[in-house]
């Protein structure tokens, strides 16, 4: 019991803010433990994923979608409502099926295989995102790719550095697997691209003529 | 015993093939750079006919195509068949005619679109003089290979070669079928097939070259090239062979998928539809067969650059074959067609997998064919990191562009008149498209300090004279 409070206690400190300035060093610590993965779930990545949804109904409610087009588009409070549960779905589906398709990896790529430590992982590696996505407050495309596509980058950064530190592997085994992951990352965004065109089509969110 | 000419692979044909597949690497980029810089600020075709965009658009795609990448194919081809046949080029003569002829082919094309020649077909734009010169060389081309492979010592034929097969067979019976055509000047013909027929017959084309060409040669390359980048045997044999016969069988069906809520009937639309999400399957299997065989090749990252380049290919060809299936959902492809998404899918292919798996090819085999090192690991460390850089952001843009276009212009108000006006969406776009024209330039940076390399690497050697080893009895033809 003591040793899980000690592990628990080790990691309160380094996740949220640490991870931020001094992100190998966090890697480092990461390393010596073994988090359980409800604990990162509920203690931390859920705080992180509740922030891109909540910023995007306020900025869409007060702003519109600003899409390049003179008018912004505004959408009633209740469809607002949907996309945002909707985008909180995705994005915990997101990182929760990350962490597991990663430690699923792990075994082909010799990684160590504790849930916990993938989940922190991933949450680490999202975080940037998360708290960049503040620019949802203002939901104009164009100034939301300035902001993400750097963060994106900074993100890819951790993950390709994050992966041999934390699971314990040789750096170019930790390439191979970093570049499998982002081919998964990759399928997932699109994927969410697609899902939104769909819920559109089927009347979910703006008001198209299809 | 006396080492004669057939002792020897013939790799000087290869070599020139490479040299012509870089210099329209660079060249054909560069128009996509100058084309995309043009979506930015419309002036810069000077009000010159053979500047704009119209005549422009199809010189960037049919250089890309058949400059870059069908050279590079024929290069590999050349390559892999003499090494998995354990025998000289069949006819090294043709061989060179395809090398030469083929050049010239796409050079004066080129400047035929350059001139407005046009059948308007997209990516069978060139008319018919060249369609019949282009059916010579790809015969010629065919003779080389299966004459290869017929005169063979070992008895099974390597993946690789069922993938480079399909690709010389099918591209000959799309593009002979596809340009049918009535000749009535020497610049101009009438296609054989009149309306919705025609455009049948277009897609039906237009996505087996993407299939068969753009998809299954390159994985030719990747079946022969990267087992031996790896130093080790692909993953499983078998699933490479399932595959491909899945592949085959279900690609040629896809092609209706582009004309969704078109003329034609709705369950020809729905048929490719369906078809167009089995093929997910053997694209996927491709992938994981390449990304398992390169899973246990690690140590080879430390001293090799050209890894690195076919694992990203990896992950970009998983991907667009994703991306593919998932655009062809006809409630997905009412909102993402005619829209920037489709470019960017396409770049998400060109770029992130045509281009690099050939450039980690080219990276691997140039050093080998001369007998030396690479002029500059550092170089092409760069390239990668530029490569990479450059696809992203561009698929980024296109990612933003395309979704925000389809959003606005099927926007209707409650009265259910359209919100905004085609003109105005198209002048917001701007920001994407300079985004789009710094990606292209980090991405042809790239590409020049590949050539750079290249050349260095090749500047002053002659070809290493690579002899054929004995074949295994066990795999022998008697």
């Amino acid at each position: 019991m003591s040793a899980d409070s000690a592990t628990i206690k080790s990691i309160d400190s380094l996740i949220l803010l640490k991870s931020l300035y001094q992100p190998l060093d966090t890697f480092e610590e990461l390393s010596k433990t073994n988090p359980t993965p409800v604990h990162i779930l509920m203690g931390y990545a859920v705080w992180l994923l509740i922030l891109p949804p909540v910023f995007s109904l306020i900025g869409a409610a007060n702003f519109g979608w600003r899409l390049g087009a003179a008018e912004p588009l505004y959408m009633t409070m209740d469809t607002l409502w949907v996309i945002s549960l909707g985008y909180f779905a995705a994005l915990a589906f997101g990182l929760i099926s990350t962490a597991i398709i990663s430690r699923w990896m792990a075994s082909t790529y010799g990684a160590n295989t504790s849930l916990g430590r993938h989940m922190a992982l991933i949450t680490i590696v999202g975080e940037p995102l998360a708290i960049a996505s503040i620019a949802h407050l203002f939901p104009d495309v164009f100034v939301n790719v300035l902001v993400m596509i750097p963060t994106m980058i900074w993100s890819m950064y951790l993950l390709y550095k994050g992966i041999p530190i934390v699971l314990e592997i040789p750096p170019e085994r930790g390439m191979l697997m970093a570049s499998a992951l982002v081919g998964w990352l990759l399928v997932a965004a699109v994927s969410l691209l697609g899902l939104s065109m769909t819920l559109w089509v089927m009347g979910v969110g703006p008001l198209l003529g299809v | 015993m006396e080492a004669t000419a057939n002792s020897f692979y013939q790799d000087k044909v290869v070599i020139r093939l490479i040299q012509f597949s870089v210099i329209w690497a660079v060249a054909a980029m560069a128009v996509g750079v100058y084309i995309s810089a043009e979506l930015v600020w419309p002036g810069i075709d000077f009000g010159q006919f053979w500047l704009s965009f119209g005549r422009l658009r199809p010189l960037h795609t049919n250089g890309i195509i058949f400059g870059f990448g069908v050279s590079a194919l024929m290069a590999t081809a050349f390559y892999s068949v003499q090494r998995t046949s354990h025998v000289t080029l069949y006819a090294p003569r043709l061989a060179w005619f395809c090398c030469y002829a083929w050049q010239l082919i796409v050079l004066l094309g080129g400047l035929s679109l350059l001139a407005g020649w046009t059948s308007s077909k997209e990516y069978a734009e060139l008319e018919w003089p060249f369609d019949i010169a282009i059916a010579i060389v790809w015969v010629s081309f065919g003779i080389v290979f299966f004459g290869t492979i017929a005169k063979r010592k070992i008895r099974p034929i390597y993946i690789s070669n069922w993938f480079y097969g399909s690709l010389i067979i099918v591209i000959a019976m799309l593009h002979i079928v596809n340009n049918l055509a009535i000749p009535v000047t020497l610049d101009k013909s009438y296609s054989l097939y009149a309306g919705a027929q025609d455009a049948v017959v277009q897609w039906w084309y237009g996505h087996n070259a993407v299939g068969f060409l753009l998809t299954g040669g390159f994985l030719g390359m990747v079946y022969y090239f990267l087992p031996k980048h790896a130093g080790r045997p692909i993953w499983s044999y078998r699933l490479s062979v399932v595959a491909f016969w899945a592949f085959v069988y279900s690609y040629i069906w896809a092609g209706p998928h582009h004309l969704h809520y078109s003329a034609i009937p709705e369950w020809v639309q729905s048929l490719a539809m369906g078809m167009s999400l089995i093929l997910l399957a053997p694209s996927w299997a491709t992938m994981i067969n390449g990304i398992m065989t390169v899973s246990t090749a690690w140590e080879k990252l430390r001293t090799d650059p050209a890894l690195k380049f076919i694992v990203l290919s990896l992950a970009f060809y998983g991907l667009a074959t994703f991306e593919g299936p998932m655009m062809s959902i006809r409630s997905v492809n009412v909102v993402s067609h005619f829209t920037d998404w489709t470019v960017g899918h396409v770049h998400s292919g060109a770029l992130g997998w045509n281009a690099m798996i050939t450039y980690g090819t080219f990276y691997f085999l140039v050093p080998r064919l001369v007998g030396r090192e690479l002029h500059s690991t550092r170089l092409a460390n760069m390239h990668f990191w530029m490569a990479l850089a450059g696809t992203m952001l561009y698929i980024m843009s296109m990612w933003a562009a395309g979704v925000s276009q389809g959003l606005l212009w099927l926007s209707v108000d409650q009265l259910g008149e359209l919100s905004f006006g085609f003109k105005d969406i198209m002048a917001s776009m701007t920001p994407y498209y300079l985004m789009r024209l710094v990606a292209g330039l980090v991405f042809l940076g790239g590409t020049l300090l590949m050539a750079y390399n290249l050349f260095m690497t090749l500047k002053g050697q002659q070809p290493k004279r690579a002899s054929i080893p004995a074949v295994d009895p066990a795999y022998g033809m008697s």
